[in-house]
């Protein structure tokens, strides 16, 4: 049978997960601290019918070979961890991170995840949580009847009924030197892998991290623009791989009309 | 068989070979690096010698033309501009590719899309804990930088008119074949950050293309029916029929 069959069903899958892909992004377009992914193909192996340099003649190689690939396939999915648009929000407790870093949140077992989702609130028990309801690490407690402002470098100040003005603890940020290797869990969690490495902890705005925005929520840094280009290019992709597929058929075709 | 039969049967097997050659590059038209095979028909005019009808030298050669420049914006992706290639630093010996989405492993050393070692002037480039992926800054001539310290340069090659002469291994590389040839310095390329090389596979040619192949082979399906015919009736009057 025509090897082309199988390699064009490659190009086809390949588009297909294209489109899944795109379309995750899409519905991300208004998620807060949602990073963009991004695919990338690799051709398949090759089948080498006659390797370049062989002797055709004596003294004469032949220039180069004949070699019959075989497709492509997906061989990853990176996280584009640009920035997205900051959004004003004016609520002291929403928070950006302008630059790298991560916060660091705890789940109920105790283990720890990372998110660019800096939409806090109070819990019952007073302390900081992301919008899902995980606290903070290390937890900040929030004393009753305060208001809250949250400074660049991660301190957290409260004001009392009285007036009085304490810091009751410092957001922490975590990075990684891969963090397009972090596991994307949902819920915009992401958790370690060996393939980031693990977390450097310190205060934002020292060392490489970036600083905190207090009052500013950041956007998906999915482009709507974009995307709705790929999933153009991804759609003429795949009609085009199985339009090969058609027409190997027609050869094949032609071929079973010889004999009648 | 007749001498009209064996040479429509050999352009027949290099037909269905380009055929295929044509759904891989239309497989790989959204591969990043990616380079478009061509075959080349070369129908073998060597009268004196014997006479052998048909194609029968069928080599595949690369399109080395570039490709469109995609910006992606992301601090890691490079693309090439010129003629060359990254070198990549594998347990069987060097492999050199143009798919620039590279990444950072967990020791902070910079490796391709599946995670083989992107080799720089001096062994493999590692990037600083501390240095986060927006700081970093390529310049064309490959130097990677962060502020005012240097941290690598990548290794660039060119393999001038023996480009095609490199056996593809898939996952977007090429190794170089059993008859040495020697990889030089690249002079004409210029590496570009935050940008994708797109495949270089242009649909329209591809579709073209296989129109060609199509009707050509049925060209050839064609004549073998036309000779059957003719030595069915032949035989036809031989047996007074």
């Amino acid at each position: 049978m025509l090897r082309a069959f199988s390699t064009a069903a490659t190009g086809m899958t390949g588009q297909q997960t294209m489109v899944d892909v795109i379309a995750n992004n899409l519905a991300n377009v208004n998620t807060s601290g949602f990073k963009r992914s991004q695919l990338n193909f690799q051709d398949l192996l090759y089948v080498t019918l006659e390797e370049a340099g062989t002797e055709i003649a004596s003294g004469i190689n032949s220039p180069s070979g004949i070699e019959i690939g075989s497709g492509v396939r997906v061989a990853s999915t990176v996280k584009v961890h640009s920035a997205g648009e900051l959004q004003n929000t004016a609520n002291p407790l929403d928070i950006a991170i302008a630059g790298e870093g991560f916060l660091q949140i705890s789940l109920p077992n105790g283990d720890l995840r990372y998110t660019r989702d800096g939409s806090l609130q109070v819990n019952a028990n007073r302390e900081l949580v992301t919008a899902t309801g995980y606290t903070l690490v290390p937890s900040i407690t929030i004393p009753a009847d305060s208001t809250v402002s949250i400074e660049k470098d991660g301190g957290v100040n409260i004001t009392d009924a009285t007036g009085n003005q304490s810091v009751v603890g410092t957001i922490q940020l975590a990075r990684f030197a891969n963090p397009s290797g972090l596991s994307s869990e949902g819920g915009n969690l992401l958790a370690e892998t060996a393939a980031s490495g693990t977390p450097t902890t310190g205060t934002a705005g020292d060392n490489g991290f970036g600083t905190i925005q207090s009052g500013f929520l950041e956007k998906s840094n999915v482009q709507m623009v974009t995307e709705l280009v790929n999933l153009i290019t991804a759609q003429r992709a795949y009609e085009i791989n199985s339009k090969a597929i058609t027409v190997g058929d027609e050869m094949l075709q032609t071929a079973n009309s010889i004999v009648r | 068989m007749s001498e009209l039969t064996t040479g429509a049967s050999a352009s027949i097997a290099a037909l269905t070979r380009e055929f295929e050659t044509i759904a891989h590059n239309l497989a790989n038209v959204s591969t990043v690096g990616y380079k478009r095979k061509s075959n080349a028909f070369s129908v073998s005019l060597d009268p004196q010698e014997s006479y052998s009808p048909g194609t029968t030298d069928l080599d595949s050669l690369y399109d080395f033309s570039q490709g469109p420049m995609v910006e992606t914006g992301r601090p890691l992706d490079f693309a090439l501009y010129g003629k060359g290639f990254f070198s990549l630093e594998t347990p069987e010996g060097p492999l050199y590719t143009r798919n620039g989405m590279f990444s950072r492993d967990q020791n902070g050393q910079i490796v391709d899309s599946v995670g083989r070692i992107v080799a720089g002037q001096s062994g493999p480039i590692a990037i600083p804990n501390n240095i986060a992926d927006s700081q970093l800054y390529v310049s064309s001539d490959g130097t990677i930088s962060a502020g005012n310290t240097v941290i690598g340069k990548f290794m660039l090659v060119d393999f001038a008119d023996d480009e095609s002469k490199l056996v593809p291994t898939g996952d977007s590389s090429y190794r170089m074949p059993d008859a040495s040839i020697e990889p030089l310095e690249a002079e004409r390329l210029v590496v570009k950050q935050k940008f994708q090389e797109a495949s270089n596979v242009k649909i329209i040619e591809e579709l073209v293309d296989m129109i060609f192949v199509t009707r050509l082979y049925q060209a050839n399906m064609k004549s073998i029916t036309a000779q059957q015919e003719a030595t069915g009736s032949l035989m036809g009057v031989a047996m007074g029929l």
